[in-house]
């Protein structure tokens, strides 16, 4: 046959696509829909103007009090009866509320962001462990870290019915020393009853010094924290552990496990956003459990592997890329989410303490004036909480269709 | 062919099993015995293909030979250091001198990385190369494979699939290895571009003096670019011999078959040939058959076959074969 | 003697929002009844979506069917609506895809999947629907027939449900069935037994076949013509002899040598086409495949050749060269 391979031409002859990366192309798409735009500015809008609000406005709520002003409509021009201008009205204690909503504004957005950022940190690493070490071999070191992990988390429950925090140390040791005799091939029956009898002995021993009902009850669940980490599945069995821990915490209403917290923890804006948070770690830790599993099946993972990568190098460049697409989605919509869930908890007096302003505060301080005509009160804070969700919602809606178009209909 | 010489790499009856959990406590309920009881040699500078089916093992054979998959049983010899007996610490400085290429070019690069830094990956993890000296050989690698240096900075999806096998296989010669697994590198690749890839192998072969195993399931790919060639089924190895020798004198059954099965691009040859078309389909491998594990499609199963599992065996020199028949097929 | 099948100046474009997609370029041809066709060219070559743009399934948007005429036994189907479309689906064309998984609906039974696709073009009752299907099953090679008529399709293994698929389009006995890829998905020992199966049947039922494929050595053993197709246009067609034994286009030439041979000498390096296919958003003035060609010249560039005719309905080439390589060989 004929020649067919002509000198000048050569693969790298041929242009590839325009050169960009797959971010700056998430960032176009971005920008290109009207959706997230309006969200984009919704946001900003609400970012910028309580943050300067915070910073170069000041107020101080306690001082803030004018029986004379009490329930007053909008005015804009200021007359005989209302002397000053309060274009959203005031409270049941004279307060301007256009003050407040945008004062009230940097408490209720702070909790929303404190609270998804707690459950994207704790719910996001459980995420990333147990997706990571489900299907991997894992290093002697990692072994004793896992094991230590898995024992700290059963021991807690032991703990925590002891009201001991000290136990949940000792389980965690006796979780090392587990992972340490691994290597040991001795029969697996032996091993098993050797820890559950460890464990018995940390439960019973400790529980002692509080009560000999907690001393049993100790004993039982050390009994079957020990049996349980002589087990032989590694990754997988912590993998297992925590993730039956999520569904633990799935499994309570959300909102009421998280007024449980406050009233555990006390009323409080920090209390708040601590219980908004906890209540948040599974659904992060599902989400991203679940990309992390679907990107290690990937062949990229394995040829790191086979490079001599190290465990370290592969969570943090190679999976941990890949996987921030739904998570950043998630936490934009989780941000929504977690203002309206503090602005439910301030409307049940759970949040913010008086007189501090928060929306669901102020909503649950003034419902009761909208039977006496004062709609004012309730109009604009229930309006702040419903475009800020809404311009997070929306944002979210556009980043998902901008990170995976895959996705978009 | 080459007994004389040692071999670089030797493989003696490795076995990877993956566990069937089930329950509560996620017990082991069974195995899939993937690969069970493999052996052979590869040596220095040849090519050694290895065909055969979807899910007879082929894959598994080349990721736990490197270590990928921890290994159920078996020895691996890479140069007479055992890779079976490595620690983690000794096994990753051990990589540099065994690489792989893998069959999807669009799942095998990082999405995220650049060009550089992937083709870069196996320099920061084994050399301490200045930066001035990793972007001269990354550019040298890239010139090498036939890309264009000047693309160190775009991303793997800018590529056609052909291209990014190319980077796939810059990035495997980086720490100029001794052996390169080949896992199935063309079977997504269109019939003119896999040409371009095996083309490109086989010259890098030549200047470099690699050694591969080729893994494919295309037998004309293999038989085209090996030295020697065995052919897997269910886990286990049929028979391996030199490519001519399997070619014109199989001995096993499956070989033949599988050698009737391949379509001939010539009409006149095609009407010619005479297929042996083999019954059902490949047995479930969480449960393969007594004996030979071939016995439900063999065409001269005898009840022997279904009771015995046949003893793999040198035939003839440098032919080994897995059938009880083997020395009467042979004449 | 009217053509079974004839395409006229089929073009269909995808319309993105990168640009417009040229898939199918000006194709034309004919078929015959009982004739089998193949179809060769590599991913993106527009063999499957001309073949979708005949049945109409073309997904629109983005997909738009924008100039041509199909003829299919007198019948012109671009002027047919959907419903009149709907009923020549499945009883006069019937189309078989590639991946025998995603192609049969995993929540009923395969039975039931193929009593529909019997009722729903012929006046039948269950039962009688029932009976056919599991002689069907029996015709396509499936052992235990009847029994496996009441199996889902993930009871059934890849090759047994490309047989199901085929036997669901044998349903209405169709004049033309269109093939797309059916192999590509199976083992070489599986394939051999599809092949060897849908010639059988062909010898049976005399219809025509459509078998669309990127492997020329499958299509070899059955086709009667081939179509070869590149950057959506046919480049050489012809009777099955003329084009393996006379290849006149550069490209079918590339293709051909690109595969290794069992009976050749495995030493020989392999004939490879450089470079790529071209971007279908962009493509070239001249010949699409000048950019990788041998015999490039100026007039590849500027001008496209045409599909010529150069030994009648036997033989058709679209180079300008194609007089060059016929000399050389």
């Amino acid at each position: 046959m004929a020649e067919i391979t002509p000198e000048e031409i050569t693969v790298t002859d041929f242009a590839v696509r325009e050169h960009r990366s797959l971010w700056v192309d998430a960032w176009r798409r971005l920008i290109s829909s009207n959706t997230a735009r309006l969200g984009m500015f919704i946001v900003a809008f609400f970012l910028l103007s309580t943050t300067f609000a915070h910073f170069f406005w000041e107020y101080e709520p306690k001082k803030d009090l004018n029986y004379s002003l009490k329930l007053k409509p909008p005015t804009l021009i200021p007359n005989e009866e209302v002397p000053s201008v309060h274009p959203f009205g005031t409270d049941k204690l004279g307060r301007d509320i256009f003050r407040r909503v945008v004062h009230g504004g940097w408490n209720s957005l702070r909790v929303g962001i404190v609270a998804v950022s707690i459950s994207l940190f704790f719910g996001g690493l459980t995420g990333l462990f147990t997706g990571f070490y489900e299907n991997i071999d894992t290093t002697h070191i990692e072994k004793l870290f896992l094991f230590g992990l898995t024992g700290l988390v059963l021991g807690s429950l032991s703990a925590w019915i002891a009201a001991q925090p000290i136990q949940a140390i000792f389980f965690a040791i006796l979780g090392v020393i587990a992972a340490y005799f691994k290597d040991f091939q001795k029969g697996k029956a032996l091993r098993m009853v050797v820890f559950a009898i460890a464990g018995a002995l940390i439960g019973a021993i400790l529980g002692a010094f509080v009560s000999s009902a907690v001393a049993l009850i100790s004993l039982i669940w050390g009994a079957i924290t020990g049996a349980l980490l002589s087990r032989p599945l590694e990754g997988k069995f912590f993998s297992n552990v925590m993730m039956r821990l999520m569904d633990i915490i799935l499994s309570f209403p959300g909102y009421l496990l998280a007024i449980a917290i406050v009233a555990f923890l006390g009323p409080g804006l920090e209390k708040g956003m601590i219980a908004i948070g906890v209540v948040g770690i599974p659904v992060y830790a599902r989400l991203t459990r679940s990309a992390v599993l679907s990107v290690s099946q990937k062949e990229y993972i394995l040829a790191a592997q086979s490079v001599g990568e190290g465990h370290g190098r592969i969570i943090f460049r190679h999976i941990t890329p890949n996987i921030l697409s739904p998570i950043i989605v998630q936490t934009t919509m989780g941000l929504a989410g977690a203002i309206l869930s503090a602005a439910a908890l301030g409307f049940l007096g759970l949040g913010a303490i008086p007189p501090e302003p928060e929306w669901g505060s102020m909503l649950g301080d003034s419902y009761r004036y909208l039977t006496s005509g004062a709609w004012w009160a309730v109009l604009f804070p229930g309006l702040a909480i419903m475009f800020s969700v809404l311009g997070f919602n929306l944002l979210g809606d556009g980043l998902r269709d901008a990170l995976d178009p895959k996705l978009r209909t | 062919m080459n007994t004389e010489k040692t071999p670089l790499v030797s493989v003696r009856n490795l076995k990877k099993h993956f566990p069937i959990t089930g329950g509560f406590l996620q017990n082991q309920v069974g195995a899939v015995k993937a690969v069970d009881g493999v052996s052979f040699d590869i040596y220095p500078g040849e090519t050694l293909g290895l065909v055969g089916e979807t899910g007879c093992g082929k894959t598994t054979v080349g990721r736990t030979m490197m270590r990928l998959y921890e290994p159920t049983a078996g020895e691996v010899e890479l140069n007479g250091v055992s890779l079976t007996e490595l620690g983690e610490k000794d096994l990753r400085k051990i990589r540099s001198k065994m690489q792989m290429i893998f069959q999807d070019p669009y799942a095998s690069l990082n999405p995220r990385m650049t060009v550089g830094s992937i083709v870069a990956a196996p320099l920061d993890v084994h050399t301490k190369l200045s930066k001035k000296e990793k972007h001269d050989r990354i550019q040298e690698l890239l010139d090498i494979v036939g890309l264009n240096p000047d693309f160190v900075n775009r991303y793997p999806h800018e590529f056609s699939g052909g291209q990014r096998q190319r980077i796939g296989i810059a990035r495997a010669l980086a720490l100029e290895p001794e052996l390169i697994v080949c896992d199935e590198p063309i079977s997504s690749l269109d019939v003119s571009i896999q040409a371009q890839v095996v083309n490109l192998l086989e010259k890098l072969q030549k200047e470099l003096g690699l050694t591969y195993l080729f893994i494919a399931h295309d037998l004309s790919m293999v038989r085209h670019i090996s030295d020697r060639m065995a052919v897997m089924y269910l886990g286990k190895i049929m028979e391996l011999a030199g490519r001519d020798e399997i070619y014109l004198k199989s001995m096993h059954p499956y070989t033949q078959a599988l050698m009737s099965a391949v379509p001939i691009p010539d009409p006149d040859l095609a009407a010619k040939s005479k297929r042996i078309i083999l019954d059902g389909d490949i047995p479930n491998p969480k449960n393969p058959p007594m004996g030979c594990n071939f016995n439900t499609r063999c065409p001269i199963a005898k009840e022997r076959c279904f009771i015995e599992d046949p003893e793999y065996r040198e035939i003839e020199k440098n032919h080994w074969v897995a059938c009880h028949f083997a020395e009467e097929t042979r004449s | 003697m009217t053509p079974l099948l004839e395409i006229k100046n089929l073009k269909t474009r995808f319309f993105t929002s990168e640009g417009v997609v040229k898939a199918v370029n000006n194709v034309s041809y004919s078929m015959e009844s009982g004739e089998i066709l193949g179809v060769v060219g590599e991913s993106g070559c527009g063999k499957s979506v001309h073949a979708l743009s005949i049945m109409q399934l073309v997904q629109d948007p983005p997909g738009k069917i924008t100039n041509g005429e199909v003829w299919l036994d007198g019948k012109d189907l671009l002027t047919f609506s959907e419903k009149e479309m709907k009923k020549i689906r499945g009883s006069d064309v019937a189309m078989i895809f590639q991946d025998p998984m995603t192609s049969l609906n995993p929540v009923f039974t395969v039975g039931f999947q193929i009593v529909e696709a019997l009722r729903l073009h012929n006046d039948m009752t269950k039962a009688e629907a029932r009976e056919r299907a599991g002689e069907l099953l029996a015709l396509v090679g499936i052992p235990g027939a009847e029994q496996r008529l009441d199996d889902y399709p993930h009871q059934f293994s890849g090759g047994m449900r490309q047989r199901a698929m085929i036997a669901m389009g044998l349903s209405c006995e169709p004049k033309l069935l269109i093939a797309d890829e059916p192999t590509t998905a199976l083992d070489v020992t599986i394939q051999a037994q599809i092949v060897d199966l849908v010639k059988k049947l062909q010898d049976d039922l005399g219809m025509a076949i459509m078998w669309i494929t990127h492997d020329l050595g499958v299509i070899a053993e059955m086709a009667d013509r081939i179509n070869v197709m590149y950057a959506g246009a046919i480049i050489e067609s012809g009777n099955v002899r003329n084009i393996y034994k006379k290849t006149r286009h550069p490209y079918t030439m590339g293709l051909l040598g690109s595969l290794p041979r069992l009976d050749e000498d495995p030493g020989a390096e392999l004939l490879s086409v450089p470079g790529l296919p071209p971007d279908l958003l962009a493509l070239p003035k001249g010949c699409a495949f000048a950019a990788r060609c041998g015999y490039r010249t100026e007039k590849c560039l500027e001008e496209k050749p045409p599909l010529e005719e150069i030994d009648g309905r036997e033989h058709a080439v679209a180079c300008w060269h194609w007089e060059e390589i016929a000399g050389s060989k």
